[in-house]
C-alpha cells in the first residue's frame, strides 16, 4: 500500500513505541451484534441492536496503553453495521476509527470484522454505530479508560459511570425515510418518546455514606442535549470529553448528544433520605411539543432502599455551568497562531427532491464510492489533493502538524454539538446566541483553552476552535445529532495523507467488508482509478428550480394559449348570428333577437334542408 | 405610521374578493337590466330577477358573516382553528361549484344574445311556475328558477368567508386599529369597480357587452375551476406536512415539489394577503406555484368549454349534436354539461306561444 519509502518513521517504530509506554495488555471482546427486544421507558416494546444478546451493550473498561481487540460478528440479519470509538485519537490506526464509508466499509450481514487497536489515552469515552443513522436503535454504549495517573485519584473512593440518552419508539430505518422526505420540508427532527438514564428509567443509584465518587457521566443519545443536576448536593467538574479539568464546582450541567463530563460527587453522613437527580432533554431543540413526550428522567442517589424516592423538584430554570470556563488540569497553552484557517458555514435547505438537507458552505455530505481513507493510501502523491476525495465529502487537506483554526457560523437557530475525531480541540471562543458571523476582531482568546472533543455552538452563534494536525489519517468533523449526520452537516479532514500511507496497511477482513458489497478498496471518491476523474462521484439531489423551468413555460403558454383561444371560441359563438339557426325539420327561426339585429334576415329563413346547412355553417364560421 | 391604521394586506384582500364579487353580481345585474328592463320588456320578470340577485347577495354576506363570526369566535375561544384544518376543502369545493355554476350561467346569458326573447318569456314562464318535483326536469328547472339566486349567494359565501378568515390571519400580525379602514375602503373600491362595470355592461351594446362580460366570466370561472384542484391538493399536502404549508410562506415546503410545474418564491396569491397578485388570481387563476392538476385542470377546463361551445354552435346549425344521427322527429329533450342548450325547435314553439298568451294576458 505504501507507494514510497522516504517517510521518517516507519509504522512498525511508531506503534512499539506507543506500547512501550504501558505495562500493556490486551482486552478481547467477542461482539455478536443482533436484535433483542427491549422496553427501557415502559411504554413500548422494540427489537434493538443489542450484543451477545444483551441490552444495553455492555461497557468497554481498558487502561491506558492496553491494546483492545473487539471481533465484531454481524447477526442483524437486515443492516449493515460498523462500531466507532467515539474520541480515541486512533494515532496509526485510523482504519479502526469506524465511520462508514470514511474508514471503512459498513460491516454487511453475516460477517465478522475485527477492531484491533492501542489505547493513547484516558478517560471518558464512548463507542457506538457510526453506520446510516443506525445507533440510536441501541448500539451505543461507554467506553471508560481507566487512568493509573488519573491525578485526581486521591480525591476520590469509587467509580460510576452514568449515561443519559434519548429514547425512540420507532427504528432509525422507519424514522429516516420520512425524516428526508418531501414531507418534511422543514427538516424537523423526530422528537424523542423519552429520556433514559442507564438506558432505563428511575435508575437507582446505589451510594455509601461520606463516599466520594467520581462520576462519569455519558450522553449516549441521538438527539436530545441533556441539562443534569442532583438534588442536594453540588459536584466539582474534573473532566471533559477525556481531558482533564480543573475543579469546578457546578450545580446543573449541560451535556449534549455525544459529550462527557466526569465530576467528584461526594455523599453526605446521613443514610435517612434518597435525593432525586434528573436529566432534562432541551426541548429547545425540538419542533414540536407533543403532549406525551417524557423530556425528563430521574434517578436516585440511594442512601436507604426503605427511606422512599421522592419525586424531584421543579426547577425555576435551567442554569447550566458554561463550560467555556473550564481550565484543562495539564494547562496547555493556546497553540500558536494558525497556519490555516477554515470557515464552516451551517445552514439547512432544500433541495429539489423537496427533503431538507444540511450543509456546510454549501455542500451537504453525500457519501462517496470509495471509503475516504481507502481513496488516500491509494492515491500516491495525489492524496494532497482534495479533488480526489469528492466534491461532496467536503474534504481538507492538512499538512503534518499544521495548526487548524476551524471557524464555525452557525447560520441556523438551532444549537449543535460539532465533533471532530481523533482529536481533542482547543474550544477558543464561542459566541452567545443570535452574536452572528465570527468577528476576529472583537474576539478574545483564552491563555489555557478548554478542550474536548465535542462542541456546541449557540443558535445563529459561533464558535472557533484550535487543533494541531499531528495524527495522519482521514477524520470527520460533524453535528454529533445524529439526524444532521444523515441529513449532511460533515466535513472531511485528510491530515498529513503521505504520512498516513506510511502507517497503515488495510487487514484483509476490512477489505473482506467491501468486497462482500462490491465496493472498490482503492480509487477516487468517484471510484475511478484516474484519480482527477468525478465524473460518476455520487452527488445530492438537484437544487430546487430558482423559478420557472421548461416544463414551466410549457404549462404556462399553454396555459395561456388555452385561455386566449377558449376567450376567442366564447367571443365566436357569442357573435355567430343565431338568425342563421336551421333546421332540417323546418322550423321557422323564433328568435326575435335574431331578427331585431337583423344582421343575416336576408339568409336564414330559407334553410329548409341539408344544403342548405353547409352553406349557413360556412358563413357563421366566417363571421367568427 | 399609515401602516398603524391602514394595513395594505387587508385592503388588498378585501378589494380581491370584492371584485370577484362584484363581477357576478354587476353582470348578472347588467344583463337583467338589458335583457328584462324596458317599456316593452318584462317588468315583473326584471323586478323578481333583481330581487333574487340582491336577496342571494344579502343572505350570502349575512351567512358569511355569522358563519365566519362562528369560526373566529371558535378559533379564539378553542384556541384551536378548526376551519384552517379543513380550509381547503372548503375553498375547493366552493370554488368547485362557482365555476360549474359560472360556467352553466355563463353559457345561458350568451345565448340570451341570440334569443333573447326566448329566454326572457323562458325566465318569466320558470319564475311563475312552481318548483316542480318531478324526477327528470326537477335539478334544471329549479336551477333555471333560482339561477340568480344561487350564483350570488355561492359567490358572496365563498368569497365573503375567505376573506374574513383571510383578514382574521393577517391580522395576528397587525394591531387592530389598521383593520377595519382597509376593509372599508377595499369594500368601496370593489364596489366602485362593480358599479362601473355594471353601468358599462347596461349601457354598452347588448350582444357586445354579452361576450365581453361572458368572457371574462369564463376567465374567471377557468380560474376557479384551476384554483379548486390547487385547494385541494394543498389540503393533502398540509395533511402530508402534519401542519400548516403557509408557515413556510412562499419558499421550500410552502407546496409539494413532486405535483410542481413551477414554482417561484414570490408572487403567491395568498401570502400576506396577496397584493396585486390576489386580484391577478382571482380574475385570471394565476398561482405562483402550479401543480400538475392544477395546469391540466386549467386546460382541460377551457377543452371542455371550446368543444362545449362549438358542439352548441354545431346544434344550432345542423339541429342535433355532433356525432348524433340528426333526429328525424326530435321530440326528446337531451342534456349536456353544458347544458341549458337543448331547445328543440318543437318546444320553443311551444315555448314561444305559450309566453305570447302570458304576455297578452298580463
Amino acid at each position: 500500500m505504501a507507494s514510497s519509502s522516504h517517510r521518517w518513521l516507519s509504522p512498525a517504530a511508531l506503534v512499539s513505541s506507543l506500547i512501550a509506554s504501558a505495562l500493556a495488555k490486551t482486552v478481547n471482546y467477542d461482539f455478536n451484534v443482533g436484535w433483542i427486544t427491549a422496553n427501557p421507558d415502559g411504554a413500548f416494546e422494540k427489537s434493538v441492536i443489542g450484543i451477545n444478546d444483551q441490552w444495553p451493550i455492555p461497557v468497554i473498561e481498558a487502561d491506558v496503553g492496553d491494546q483492545v481487540v473487539i471481533n465484531l460478528q454481524n447477526n442483524l440479519g437486515n443492516e449493515t453495521t460498523g462500531l466507532h470509538f467515539h474520541g480515541l485519537y486512533m494515532k496509526g490506526y485510523n482504519h479502526m476509527d469506524g465511520p462508514s464509508m470514511v474508514t471503512q466499509c459498513d460491516i454487511p450481514p453475516g460477517s465478522s470484522f475485527k477492531y484491533n487497536f492501542t489505547i493513547q489515552q484516558a478517560g471518558t469515552y464512548w463507542y457506538h454505530s457510526h453506520t446510516h443513522g443506525q445507533y440510536p436503535d441501541g448500539l451505543r454504549g461507554p467506553l471508560i479508560i481507566h487512568d493509573p495517573d488519573n491525578p485526581y485519584q486521591d480525591d476520590y473512593d469509587e467509580e460510576i459511570v452514568l449515561s443519559v440518552s434519548d429514547w425512540y419508539h420507532d427504528h432509525m430505518s422507519a424514522l429516516i425515510p420520512w425524516f428526508m422526505s418531501r414531507v418534511n420540508p422543514s427538516g424537523a427532527e423526530p422528537i424523542p418518546k423519552a429520556a433514559l438514564i442507564n438506558e432505563t428509567q428511575n435508575f437507582k443509584l446505589k451510594v455509601e455514606p461520606n463516599t466520594t465518587y467520581f462520576v462519569r457521566m455519558v450522553n449516549i443519545g441521538a438527539f436530545a442535549g441533556q441539562y443534569i443536576w442532583f438534588e442536594g448536593h453540588t459536584i466539582q467538574i474534573v473532566e471533559v470529553d477525556g481531558v482533564y479539568t480543573q475543579k469546578a464546582e457546578a450545580e446543573m450541567i449541560y451535556l449534549s448528544a455525544a459529550q462527557r463530563c466526569s465530576f467528584l460527587l461526594t455523599t453526605k453522613n446521613e443514610t435517612d433520605a434518597n435525593y432525586a437527580f434528573v436529566a432534562s432533554m432541551d426541548t429547545t431543540l425540538f419542533d414540536a411539543y407533543p403532549e406525551d413526550l417524557q423530556y425528563n428522567v430521574t434517578g436516585w442517589l440511594t442512601y436507604d432502599e426503605d427511606a422512599g424516592f421522592p419525586e424531584p423538584e421543579l426547577v425555576d430554570e435551567f442554569v447550566d455551568f458554561d463550560d467555556m470556563n473550564l481550565i484543562p488540569e495539564d494547562e496547555e497553552e493556546l497553540l500558536p497562531e494558525p497556519d490555516r484557517e477554515i470557515t464552516l458555514n451551517v445552514a439547512m435547505d432544500n433541495l429539489g427532491d423537496g427533503a431538507n438537507y444540511a450543509w456546510f458552505n454549501n455542500i451537504t455530505y453525500t457519501i462517496p464510492k470509495v471509503p475516504t481513507l481507502y481513496t488516500a493510501l491509494s492515491a500516491g502523491d495525489l492524496a494532497t489533493n482534495a479533488q480526489v476525495y469528492g466534491t461532496w465529502t467536503n474534504p481538507f487537506v492538512y499538512e503534518k502538524d499544521e495548526v487548524i483554526q476551524i471557524v464555525i457560523n452557525n447560520l441556523d437557530p438551532g444549537r449543535h454539538p460539532f465533533h471532530l475525531h481523533g482529536h481533542h480541540f482547543q474550544a477558543i471562543y464561542r459566541s452567545e446566541e443570535e452574536a452572528g458571523e465570527f468577528d476576529p476582531e472583537t474576539a478574545e482568546f483564552p491563555d489555557r483553552p478548554m478542550r474536548r472533543d465535542t462542541l456546541v455552538i449557540q443558535p445563529d452563534g459561533n464558535m472557533v476552535v484550535r487543533f494541531k494536525a499531528d495524527n495522519p489519517g482521514v477524520w470527520v468533523f460533524h453535528c454529533h445529532i445524529e439526524w444532521h449526520v444523515v441529513s449532511g452537516l460533515m466535513a472531511t479532514f485528510i491530515e498529513a495523507p503521505l504520512e498516513l500511507q506510511e502507517l497503515i496497511t488495510i487487514p484483509d477482513d476490512h477489505r473482506a467488508a467491501c468486497d462482500a458489497q462490491g465496493i472498490s478498496t482503492t480509487g477516487n471518491a468517484a471510484g475511478s482509478e484516474d484519480f482527477l476523474d468525478l465524473s460518476s462521484q455520487n452527488v445530492p439531489a438537484d437544487p430546487l428550480p430558482a423559478g420557472f423551468t421548461t416544463r414551466g413555460i410549457i404549462a404556462l403558454v399553454f396555459s395561456c394559449v388555452a385561455g386566449i383561444l377558449g376567450v376567442c371560441v366564447v367571443a365566436w359563438y357569442g357573435f355567430a348570428d343565431a338568425g342563421k339557426l336551421a333546421h332540417p325539420s323546418g322550423a321557422q327561426p323564433t328568435s326575435l333577437a335574431a331578427v331585431k339585429e337583423g344582421a343575416a334576415a336576408q339568409s336564414s329563413p330559407a334553410a329548409h334542408n341539408d344544403d342548405d346547412i353547409q352553406v349557413v355553417s360556412g358563413s357563421g364560421g366566417a363571421r367568427a | 405610521m399609515a401602516q398603524d391604521i391602514f394595513a395594505v394586506p387587508v385592503f388588498f384582500i378585501v378589494f380581491r374578493e370584492t371584485i370577484e364579487t362584484v363581477i357576478i353580481v354587476s353582470i348578472l345585474l347588467a344583463w337583467l337590466k338589458q335583457t328584462l328592463d324596458g317599456p316593452n320588456k318584462d317588468q315583473k320578470a326584471y323586478k323578481a330577477l333583481t330581487r333574487q340577485v340582491w336577496l342571494g347577495t344579502g343572505i350570502g354576506l349575512f351567512i358569511c358573516l355569522v358563519v365566519a363570526g362562528g369560526l373566529i369566535g371558535a378559533f379564539y375561544t378553542l384556541g384551536s382553528n378548526t376551519w384552517e384544518q379543513h380550509e381547503y376543502y372548503y375553498e375547493g369545493a366552493f370554488a368547485l361549484f362557482a365555476s360549474i355554476i359560472i360556467t352553466i350561467v355563463g353559457a345561458a346569458l350568451l345565448r340570451v344574445g341570440k334569443m333573447q326573447e326566448k329566454w326572457r318569456l323562458k325566465l318569466a314562464k320558470a319564475l311563475e311556475s312552481p318548483v316542480q318535483t318531478k324526477k327528470k326536469g326537477c335539478f334544471k328547472h329549479f336551477a333555471e328558477k333560482y339561477a340568480m339566486f344561487v350564483l350570488p349567494f355561492v359567490t358572496i359565501l365563498r368569497e365573503g368567508i375567505e376573506a374574513i378568515v383571510f383578514i382574521a390571519g393577517v391580522s395576528f400580525s397587525t394591531p387592530a386599529k389598521a383593520v377595519p379602514l382597509p376593509v372599508v375602503v377595499g369594500l368601496i373600491a370593489g364596489c366602485i369597480v362593480g358599479y362601473i362595470l355594471y353601468k358599462g355592461g347596461a349601457s354598452t351594446k347588448l350582444q357586445l357587452f354579452l361576450v365581453l362580460s361572458t368572457c371574462l366570466l369564463y376567465l374567471v370561472a377557468a380560474g376557479l375551476f384551476s384554483r379548486a384542484i390547487w385547494y385541494f391538493e394543498e389540503a393533502e399536502w398540509n395533511k402530508a406536512i402534519g401542519g400548516e404549508a403557509s408557515e413556510f410562506g412562499t419558499g421550500p415546503g410552502s407546496y409539494d415539489i413532486s405535483k410542481s410545474v413551477w414554482h417561484v418564491n414570490c408572487c403567491s396569491p395568498n401570502y400576506n394577503g396577496g397584493g396585486g397578485w390576489g386580484i391577478f388570481n382571482a380574475l385570471l387563476g394565476w398561482t405562483n406555484s402550479a401543480t400538475y392538476g392544477s395546469v391540466i385542470g386549467y386546460n382541460v377546463y377551457w377543452i371542455v368549454v371550446i368543444l362545449g361551445f362549438i358542439a352548441m354552435r354545431y346544434k344550432e346549425v345542423k339541429g342535433h349534436w355532433p356525432l348524433r344521427k340528426a333526429k328525424e322527429a326530435p321530440a326528446v329533450a337531451e342534456y349536456s354539461s353544458s347544458g341549458s342548450s337543448n331547445d328543440l325547435p318543437s318546444d320553443r314553439a311551444k315555448g314561444a306561444s305559450v309566453v305570447r298568451e302570458e304576455l297578452k294576458s298580463s
